[in-house]
């Protein structure tokens, strides 16, 4: 089992008020899935995000990620965690923005301990060929378009060949029709094996996925596979 | 990896180019100033030494003692101690004095036709030309004759010689010496050699007399204001001052109203002045650098708050704390050594525009810069913690929602 969820919670603490951003989850996701998480605003799907993505850690319950349990890990060890086996690709796209997006899509290279420059760019320049883009390697985010920054964001969630990618209102952004192109690739991806998760609030959009976990007030409402 | 974090901290600076150098700017003013002023420290030192050692070696001074009077005030103690009967004294009793001589001179009106010239007449002996290695270059130097026979004769400084004596000989001309509301006949006997520059440059405007026709017909005292003596070596010097010490006190019975001094002694103290006082400004420009930190600590702080998005980027990419750590600090010593390298830059021309004024050789020591610049990395290192611990520790989630 790639990812086990087990009874869920995380509560921020504003002052004297607490915020209940997850109450009580649990799922399951296997290898090769592909999952749509919607939501309406506010109902914990970032938040549960977070956690998935080792960026955040659980109030209470637990997470664990092929059988390890994430909160009794260091900071150090979550750190290498988001940089081998996650791939975290946002709505807001967060690329470096002084940077070209060939160096972009290096960055995890260069915390992943790949030796030699010349090495991290030849395998940048690859990743960006796979999405389309060999073409702009030495132009700045602020260059390029919507879609063609979130295949940078793509190409650099994929560059360490993680076990599991991780999309938050990937299309959130983007017009319709290049929302539509970038559910392709990743389609594409999870044929090609790669486990899927995203957020979304377009039902249309998550149909596309092949299972759909329903959220409402840090609470799992549905889950369901779609034939 | 290390040289990844360079580049893009390199980048990072070069993005905004003005507010990085205005950061660097305290750094480049305590660097330049340090080296500036080691600089001009070792120069006007070397200058000074080398002006000392041009007037003679191995040279021993002996001048009354001084004393604090009631008031508080220094003065010196009476100068009637010194006659040219404890000079010859001094000669038989102190075996490792080569020579010695009254130091006695006085100012006068020289007067050769239509020209005359105001300036200091030296009582001299012989010995004087072998005690400060300085010589005739025309006619001839005061002789024993001269001084036994108390005879009117002049020796001319080269300078004062064509002030003088523009056109003609001055050596067997007559010139009028007006000293004390009196006038005396000199027969010019000689003309000194040039000893070159310095801040003795006077030296050439001096005129020479037999110190007894100085003490005899000009001061009528027998008195002299002191000694200088030379000892034939460095360590010869060294023992002469004993050895006079010893003699002057059996003889005055009061080793307060004398002073001993050898040439090596006032160069020690010299040295030990101008190595104190460069230290002092020194540290005082170091305080510069210390400021220059702070402004590199508050660019730091503005920056990375500028960029916490960036950091959260970098944390959910993978990057751990001492990665995010590195490149700031990274970012803070590029910042202050290549503030180092200008300020180097600017101290080395700064000292070198002093030099030329001061006319001393340029001396850029390498200790001096490689402190200077160790400083100023120790610098950036030091205010550079702060800021890169503070971005290390950003939460990734909450940096990723900076706007
Ligand atoms: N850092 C925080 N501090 C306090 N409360 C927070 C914080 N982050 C999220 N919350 C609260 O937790 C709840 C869930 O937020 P979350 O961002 O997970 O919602 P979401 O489902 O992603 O919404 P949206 O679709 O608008 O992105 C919200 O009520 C939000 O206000
Ligand atoms: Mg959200």
């Amino acid at each position: 089992m790639l990812i086990q969820v087990i009874n869920l919670q995380r509560t921020y603490q504003m002052g004297s008020v607490k915020v209940e951003a997850l109450k009580d989850a649990s799922f399951q996701i296997k290898e090769g899935e592909f999952v749509a998480i919607i939501g309406p605003s506010g109902s914990g799907k970032s938040t549960l995000m977070h956690i998935l993505g080792c960026l955040d850690q659980p109030t209470a319950g637990s997470f664990l990620m092929e059988g390890q349990d994430i909160s009794a890990v260091s900071e150090n060890e979550l750190a290498e965690i988001r940089n081998k086996k996650i791939g975290f690709v946002f709505q807001q796209f967060n690329l470096l923005p002084k940077a070209t997006i060939l160096q972009n899509v290096s960055v995890p290279l260069i915390y992943g301990g790949i030796r030699g420059r010349r090495r991290q760019l030849e395998l940048a320049e690859k990743a960006l060929q796979q999405v389309g883009l060999g073409d702009r390697l030495h132009h700045r985010p602020t260059e390029i378009s919507g879609g063609q920054k979130q295949r940078v964001a793509i190409a650099r969630a994929l560059i360490n060949n993680p076990a599991l990618v991780l999309a938050d209102e990937p299309t959130g952004n983007l017009d319709t029709k290049t929302g539509k192109e970038i559910m392709d690739i990743f389609r594409q991806l999870n044929k090609e094996g790669h486990t899927i998760i995203m957020v979304t609030h377009d039902q249309e959009i998550a149909e596309q996925a092949r299972r759909v976990i329903q959220i409402r007030d840090g609470l799992i409402q549905k889950d369901e596979v779609i034939a | 990896m290390i040289w990844e974090i360079l580049r893009m901290a390199v980048n990072s600076l070069t993005v905004n180019k003005m507010r990085s150098f205005l950061s660097m700017l305290g750094i480049i003013i305590g660097v330049g100033a340090v080296i500036a002023i080691v600089s001009v420290g070792s120069g006007a030192q070397m200058q000074v030494t080398s002006q000392i050692s041009q007037l003679g070696s191995n040279l021993i001074t002996i001048s009354p003692g001084i004393r604090r009077g009631s008031s508080g005030r220094i003065s010196m103690t009476s100068t009637d101690l010194f006659t040219m009967e404890l000079a010859d004294q001094l000669q038989q009793n102190c075996p490792s004095l080569a020579r010695i001589m009254p130091n006695l001179q006085t100012s006068g009106l020289l007067i050769a036709g239509t020209n005359n010239y105001q300036t200091t007449v030296v009582g001299v002996t012989p010995v004087y030309q072998q005690i400060y290695d300085f010589y005739p270059a025309r006619g001839q130097f005061i002789t024993e004759e001269h001084e036994a026979g108390a005879t009117n004769v002049l020796v001319l400084g080269s300078g004062l010689a064509t002030e003088l004596f523009p056109e003609t000989d001055p050596v067997g001309q007559k010139v009028k010496l007006f000293v004390r509301n009196r006038h005396l006949l000199f027969v010019v006997v000689g003309v000194m050699e040039e000893k070159g520059s310095g801040a003795w440059g006077n030296i050439e405007n001096q005129a020479f007399i037999p110190a007894s026709v100085l003490m005899k017909k000009i001061n009528n005292r027998k008195y002299v204001s002191g000694y200088t003596a030379q000892a034939a070596s460095a360590a010869d010097a060294k023992a002469a001052v004993g050895e006079v010490q010893y003699f002057l006190t059996r003889y005055l019975g009061d080793p307060s109203q004398f002073r001993v001094t050898s040439q090596e002694q006032l160069l020690e103290t010299i040295s030990q002045v101008t190595g104190t006082l460069s230290l002092m400004l020194g540290g005082i420009a170091g305080i510069s650098l210390l400021v220059g930190g702070i402004g590199i600590m508050n660019i730091m702080l503005v920056s990375v708050t500028e960029r916490t998005r960036e950091i959260g980027i970098r944390k959910a990419l993978g990057a751990k704390r001492r990665h995010i750590l590195t490149q700031f600090i990274i970012e803070s010593l590029a910042m202050s050594g290549f503030g180092g390298l200008i300020g180097i830059g600017f101290g080395w021309l700064g000292a070198a525009g002093v030099a030329k004024i001061g006319g001393w050789p340029l001396v850029v020591t390498h200790t001096s810069v490689l402190l200077a610049f160790s400083f100023a990395l120790l610098v950036g290192l030091f205010f550079g913690i702060y800021p890169a611990r503070k971005a290390s520790k950003l939460d990734p989630v909450i940096a990723l929602s900076y706007e």
